[in-house]
Protein backbone atom coordinates (compact mmCIF):
# COMPACT_ATOMS: atom_id res chain seq x y z
CA UNK A 1 0.00 0.00 0.00
CA UNK A 2 2.75 2.41 0.97
CA UNK A 3 4.80 1.57 -2.10
CA UNK A 4 1.80 2.08 -4.33
CA UNK A 5 1.03 5.37 -2.65
CA UNK A 6 4.59 6.54 -3.18
CA UNK A 7 4.42 5.59 -6.84
CA UNK A 8 1.56 7.94 -7.46
CA UNK A 9 3.06 10.91 -5.69
CA UNK A 10 1.79 13.52 -8.10
CA UNK A 11 4.11 16.19 -6.79
CA UNK A 12 6.84 14.37 -8.70
CA UNK A 13 5.16 15.02 -12.03
CA UNK A 14 6.81 17.43 -14.43
CA UNK A 15 4.64 20.05 -16.09
CA UNK A 16 4.93 18.28 -19.43
CA UNK A 17 3.79 14.98 -17.92
CA UNK A 18 0.93 16.70 -16.12
CA UNK A 19 -0.23 18.08 -19.43
CA UNK A 20 0.08 14.71 -21.11
CA UNK A 21 -1.83 13.02 -18.27
CA UNK A 22 -4.56 15.56 -18.61
CA UNK A 23 -4.96 14.62 -22.26
CA UNK A 24 -4.92 10.90 -21.48
CA UNK A 25 -7.54 11.44 -18.81
CA UNK A 26 -9.77 13.35 -21.20
CA UNK A 27 -9.44 10.59 -23.79
CA UNK A 28 -10.26 7.89 -21.25
CA UNK A 29 -13.30 9.82 -20.08
CA UNK A 30 -14.54 10.05 -23.66
CA UNK A 31 -13.90 6.38 -24.24
CA UNK A 32 -15.80 5.58 -21.08
CA UNK A 33 -18.69 7.80 -22.17
CA UNK A 34 -18.89 5.99 -25.52
CA UNK A 35 -18.84 2.63 -23.74
CA UNK A 36 -21.69 3.76 -21.48
CA UNK A 37 -23.75 4.61 -24.53
CA UNK A 38 -22.97 1.25 -26.12
CA UNK A 39 -24.02 -0.52 -22.92
CA UNK A 40 -27.29 1.34 -23.07
CA UNK A 41 -27.75 0.54 -26.77
CA UNK A 42 -26.98 -3.15 -26.27
CA UNK A 43 -29.56 -3.20 -23.46
CA UNK A 44 -32.25 -1.55 -25.57
CA UNK A 45 -31.51 -3.46 -28.78
CA UNK A 46 -31.30 -6.82 -27.01
CA UNK A 47 -34.89 -6.36 -25.89
CA UNK A 48 -36.02 -5.40 -29.37
CA UNK A 49 -33.97 -7.76 -31.52
CA UNK A 50 -33.34 -10.96 -29.60
CA UNK A 51 -36.83 -12.16 -28.94
CA UNK A 52 -36.73 -15.80 -30.10
CA UNK A 53 -35.51 -18.85 -28.26
CA UNK A 54 -31.77 -18.78 -27.65
CA UNK A 55 -30.25 -21.79 -29.38
CA UNK A 56 -26.88 -20.53 -30.62
CA UNK A 57 -24.17 -18.30 -29.25
CA UNK A 58 -24.02 -16.32 -32.46
CA UNK A 59 -26.36 -13.65 -33.68
CA UNK A 60 -28.33 -14.85 -36.69
CA UNK A 61 -28.58 -12.68 -39.79
CA UNK A 62 -31.90 -11.11 -38.92
CA UNK A 63 -30.83 -10.34 -35.37
CA UNK A 64 -27.64 -8.73 -36.60
CA UNK A 65 -29.35 -6.46 -39.11
CA UNK A 66 -32.01 -5.68 -36.50
CA UNK A 67 -29.27 -4.61 -34.09
CA UNK A 68 -27.69 -2.38 -36.73
CA UNK A 69 -31.04 -0.80 -37.56
CA UNK A 70 -31.78 -0.45 -33.88
CA UNK A 71 -28.62 1.59 -33.29
CA UNK A 72 -29.10 3.68 -36.44
CA UNK A 73 -32.74 4.50 -35.63
CA UNK A 74 -31.84 5.28 -32.03
CA UNK A 75 -29.33 7.81 -33.32
CA UNK A 76 -31.96 9.20 -35.73
CA UNK A 77 -34.33 9.55 -32.81
CA UNK A 78 -31.69 11.34 -30.81
CA UNK A 79 -31.07 13.82 -33.62
CA UNK A 80 -34.78 14.27 -34.32
CA UNK A 81 -35.47 15.10 -30.69
CA UNK A 82 -32.68 17.65 -30.63
CA UNK A 83 -33.83 19.15 -33.91
CA UNK A 84 -37.38 19.50 -32.72
CA UNK A 85 -36.18 20.99 -29.48
CA UNK A 86 -34.34 23.56 -31.56
CA UNK A 87 -37.55 24.57 -33.37
CA UNK A 88 -39.45 24.72 -30.09
CA UNK A 89 -36.87 27.07 -28.71
CA UNK A 90 -37.14 29.29 -31.79
CA UNK A 91 -40.87 29.82 -31.32
CA UNK B 1 5.16 8.45 2.46
CA UNK B 2 8.27 9.15 0.41
CA UNK B 3 10.30 7.78 3.30
CA UNK B 4 8.74 4.34 2.90
CA UNK B 5 8.24 4.40 -0.82
CA UNK B 6 11.58 5.74 -1.93
CA UNK B 7 13.45 2.50 -1.23
CA UNK B 8 11.52 0.38 -3.70
CA UNK B 9 10.18 3.10 -5.96
CA UNK B 10 12.55 5.83 -7.13
CA UNK B 11 9.45 7.42 -8.74
CA UNK B 12 10.61 9.77 -11.41
CA UNK B 13 7.97 11.86 -13.14
CA UNK B 14 7.91 9.19 -15.84
CA UNK B 15 7.26 6.41 -13.28
CA UNK B 16 4.48 8.33 -11.60
CA UNK B 17 2.84 9.01 -14.94
CA UNK B 18 3.09 5.35 -15.99
CA UNK B 19 1.61 4.22 -12.66
CA UNK B 20 -1.34 6.59 -12.98
CA UNK B 21 -2.05 5.59 -16.58
CA UNK B 22 -1.87 1.91 -15.70
CA UNK B 23 -4.23 2.26 -12.79
CA UNK B 24 -6.58 4.40 -14.83
CA UNK B 25 -6.79 1.85 -17.61
CA UNK B 26 -7.21 -1.05 -15.24
CA UNK B 27 -10.04 0.63 -13.41
CA UNK B 28 -11.74 1.68 -16.63
CA UNK B 29 -11.55 -1.88 -17.97
CA UNK B 30 -12.85 -3.26 -14.69
CA UNK B 31 -15.76 -0.83 -14.58
CA UNK B 32 -16.64 -1.67 -18.17
CA UNK B 33 -16.51 -5.41 -17.48
CA UNK B 34 -18.68 -4.99 -14.38
CA UNK B 35 -21.44 -3.31 -16.34
CA UNK B 36 -21.26 -5.95 -19.06
CA UNK B 37 -21.47 -8.79 -16.54
CA UNK B 38 -24.40 -7.16 -14.76
CA UNK B 39 -26.25 -6.73 -18.06
CA UNK B 40 -25.56 -10.30 -19.19
CA UNK B 41 -26.74 -11.54 -15.82
CA UNK B 42 -29.92 -9.50 -15.99
CA UNK B 43 -30.90 -10.39 -19.55
CA UNK B 44 -29.79 -14.01 -19.58
CA UNK B 45 -31.39 -14.80 -16.25
CA UNK B 46 -34.64 -13.42 -17.53
CA UNK B 47 -34.36 -15.30 -20.81
CA UNK B 48 -32.93 -18.63 -19.73
CA UNK B 49 -34.45 -19.15 -16.28
CA UNK B 50 -38.15 -18.42 -16.67
CA UNK B 51 -39.04 -20.70 -13.75
CA UNK B 52 -36.20 -21.13 -11.25
CA UNK B 53 -35.96 -24.70 -10.00
CA UNK B 54 -33.92 -26.19 -7.19
CA UNK B 55 -30.79 -26.11 -9.38
CA UNK B 56 -29.73 -25.04 -12.86
CA UNK B 57 -30.67 -27.69 -15.42
CA UNK B 58 -28.17 -28.56 -18.13
CA UNK B 59 -30.51 -26.95 -20.64
CA UNK B 60 -30.47 -23.75 -18.64
CA UNK B 61 -26.70 -23.81 -18.43
CA UNK B 62 -26.40 -24.26 -22.19
CA UNK B 63 -28.84 -21.42 -22.68
CA UNK B 64 -26.81 -19.20 -20.36
CA UNK B 65 -23.59 -19.88 -22.29
CA UNK B 66 -25.25 -19.18 -25.64
CA UNK B 67 -26.99 -16.13 -24.26
CA UNK B 68 -23.76 -14.70 -22.92
CA UNK B 69 -21.98 -15.13 -26.26
CA UNK B 70 -24.94 -13.69 -28.04
CA UNK B 71 -25.10 -10.65 -25.81
CA UNK B 72 -21.41 -9.95 -26.33
CA UNK B 73 -21.85 -10.29 -30.11
CA UNK B 74 -24.72 -7.85 -29.94
CA UNK B 75 -22.63 -5.49 -27.86
CA UNK B 76 -19.91 -5.57 -30.49
CA UNK B 77 -22.37 -4.93 -33.32
CA UNK B 78 -23.87 -2.03 -31.38
CA UNK B 79 -20.43 -0.61 -30.68
CA UNK B 80 -19.29 -0.88 -34.29
CA UNK B 81 -22.51 0.61 -35.65
CA UNK B 82 -22.56 3.42 -33.09
CA UNK B 83 -18.95 4.42 -33.57
CA UNK B 84 -19.36 4.20 -37.36
CA UNK B 85 -22.43 6.40 -37.31
CA UNK B 86 -20.93 8.85 -34.86
CA UNK B 87 -17.85 9.18 -37.05
CA UNK B 88 -19.79 9.79 -40.26
CA UNK B 89 -22.17 12.13 -38.48
CA UNK B 90 -19.33 14.15 -37.08
CA UNK B 91 -17.79 14.52 -40.53
CA UNK B 92 -21.13 15.67 -41.88
CA UNK B 93 -21.76 18.24 -39.23
CA UNK B 94 -18.13 19.13 -38.77
CA UNK B 95 -18.17 18.30 -35.11
CA UNK B 96 -15.83 15.81 -33.61
CA UNK B 97 -16.79 12.33 -32.55
CA UNK B 98 -16.75 13.28 -28.92
CA UNK B 99 -19.47 15.85 -29.32
CA UNK B 100 -21.57 13.08 -30.83
CA UNK B 101 -20.74 10.83 -27.95
CA UNK B 102 -21.91 13.51 -25.58
CA UNK B 103 -25.16 13.77 -27.53
CA UNK B 104 -25.54 10.02 -27.27
CA UNK B 105 -25.36 10.00 -23.53
CA UNK B 106 -27.70 12.93 -23.26
CA UNK B 107 -25.13 15.14 -21.66
CA UNK B 108 -25.77 18.14 -23.85
CA UNK B 109 -28.58 20.57 -23.05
Amino acid sequence: MDAEQAQVDISKLSDADKKELNQILTNEAQKSSIQQTVHHLADVCWKKCVTGKITAGRLDKSEESCAQNCVERWMDTNLAVLKHLETLRGQ
Amino acid sequence: MALFGSSNAPASSEDVKAAIVKQLQQEAALANARILIAKVNEHCFERCIPAPGSSLSSGEQTCLSSCMEKYISLWNVASKTYVGRATSESKKVGQDIHAMAALGTGNSE
